[in-house]
């Protein structure tokens, strides 16, 4: 039973009854479930051997050296925001379809569910169709998890673009003829970026973020890259940006070869200040 | 008397682990570049096993990596391991994805029982490199049979249930148990064995 509840493969009766006696405070049971959860944790070897990105590496050190800096220059950090002015009208209407975009697959989302418990109705009837229903099934189950995924991505995107708490950094095109881009960065949930009628990059090439460090010297930390939709439009996330906004000076936005690069290799095209 | 072998490391305190999660402590930016170039491999092939996307994978990958720096404090050397905590935080944040969690109710959560989770080395944790305990628990959960393999790795890699496992294999519920039970107990023997 241990080994089952530190896999957390335990039904909730079972586990609560567990729980309930290690609350007790039994040593010996405490123990064993310590030892248990060692077990589990090897279990991460049967994974397929994988490597992260390079890119990751980049935007992780930058962060943590960003912010070990920062500990040590001021013990006290201010945090303190500005709230945003208010929000322009294609901004709000970004924000509208965004939120019909949510309604609209919150509606797929029940139906995919519906189709799903049918698809097990049909399954326990039908046992000699076990193979077909379980393909229907697993199909289902990931249309679904795609769908919420998605519902989540833009619950959050909609959370930075309303909440007042949110930073507004206006980005102007440089030496292009181009609209400028507009960035929401709130503190919790990241940034999201938008542009509107923005020139295609050229070939395969991407539009990448940047965050430039306040810190003298400091390099540009790479962020998200995005192309455009046939009109120009993109929304972009950054759920994690590589450093705070309190660091930052300023965003910039390149182009790229696809799949980005780890250091800017030209010169910004657009460009905002924190304000 | 198998388990009377299961103890804590009496030198856990001599841990190079350990001593780097101090220095994170100490903002040492060096400390955190060794831990991840250590574990990022593993605890990355873990999170993409489980969230089985690249680009979800490196976030909870980040997610991770940034909660260890920010939140160092939290981890107690006296409570276990390192790696055992660290690969346990890592496949929480995944199962947390692949349920897809929003960031609102995971933050509602408390993340406490989570952080202090309290992990337990047994004596032959010993000096096994990473490559060799992959190839060691690849190569004995290898030999268990195939429907046994298959509900162990839904219950690690998916958060499945016991019951969850049943209806997914068709099974009965007691055979589950009894598969998840035999195969992490011959686990157990099999890496107190390679010791």
């Amino acid at each position: 039973m241990y080994e089952a509840y530190a896999l957390g493969a335990l039904d909730p009766p079972e586990r609560a009854a567990l729980e309930a006696h290690l609350g007790t405070g039994c040593a010996e049971c405490a123990k064993a479930v310590a030892e248990a959860r060692w077990l589990a944790a090897q279990l991460a070897y049967l994974a397929p051997e994988s490597s992260t990105s390079d890119m990751l590496k980049g935007r992780l050190m930058q962060t943590v050296r960003s912010e070990a800096k920062a500990k040590s220059s001021s013990p006290v950090s201010a945090t303190s925001r500005t709230t945003p002015a208010g929000i322009p009208y294609w901004l709000s209407a970004g924000i509208a379809a965004l939120l019909l975009l949510t309604l609209h697959f919150a509606w797929d989302a029940h139906r995919v569910k519906e189709e799903l418990r049918a698809a097990n109705e049909r399954n326990q009837r039908n046992e000699q169709m076990v193979a077909s229903t379980e393909n229907e099934r697993v199909a289902i189950r990931q249309k679904l998890a795609a769908m919420e995924e998605q519902m989540a991505k833009m619950h959050r995107e909609t959370a930075i673009l309303t909440d007042p708490a949110s930073v507004k950094i206006m980005l102007a095109a440089q030496k292009i003829q181009a609209p400028q881009m507009v960035a929401m960065w709130h503190a919790k949930y990241g940034i999201v970026l938008t542009g509107q009628k923005v020139p295609m990059p050229s070939g395969n090439r991407v539009l990448q973020l940047w965050l430039i460090p306040k810190a003298p010297g400091g390099k540009p930390m790479p962020s998200m890259t995005v192309r455009p939709d046939a009109n120009g439009n993109f929304v972009v996330l950054v759920s994690n940006p590589p450093a705070a906004g309190s660091d930052t000076k300023a965003l910039a936005i390149t182009e790229e070869p696809a799949g980005g690069s780890a250091a800017p290799t030209t010169t910004p095209k657009w460009v905002g200040a924190m304000t | 008397m198998f388990l009377a072998a299961f103890s804590p490391k009496d030198n856990r305190e001599a841990s190079p682990d350990v001593a780097l999660v101090r220095l994170l402590l100490q903002n040492d930016v060096g400390a955190f570049e060794t831990i991840y170039n250590k574990y990022s491999r593993i605890v990355y092939s873990l999170v993409l096993r489980i969230v089985q996307q690249s680009g979800p994978a490196e976030e909870v990958v980040q997610d991770v990596f940034l909660q260890l720096w920010r939140n160092s404090a939290q981890y107690d050397a006296a409570r276990g391991p390192f790696m055992p905590w660290l690969l346990t935080l890592a496949r929480n944040r995944a199962l947390d994805t692949l349920r897809l969690k929003s960031e609102r109710q995971r933050r509602l959560e408390n993340q406490t029982d989570e952080l202090f989770s309290v992990v337990v080395a047994p004596q032959y944790e010993e000096e096994l490199d990473q490559k060799r305990r992959a190839e060691r628990v690849r190569s004995l959960v290898g030999e268990l049979n195939p429907q046994q393999k298959r509900a162990i790795e839904l219950a690690y890699f998916q958060g499945l249930s016991h019951s969850e496992i049943a209806a997914e294999l068709k099974e009965p519920l007691g055979t589950v148990k009894s598969w998840i039970r035999n195969g992490l107990i011959r686990l157990k023997e099999g890496l107190h064995t390679a010791s």
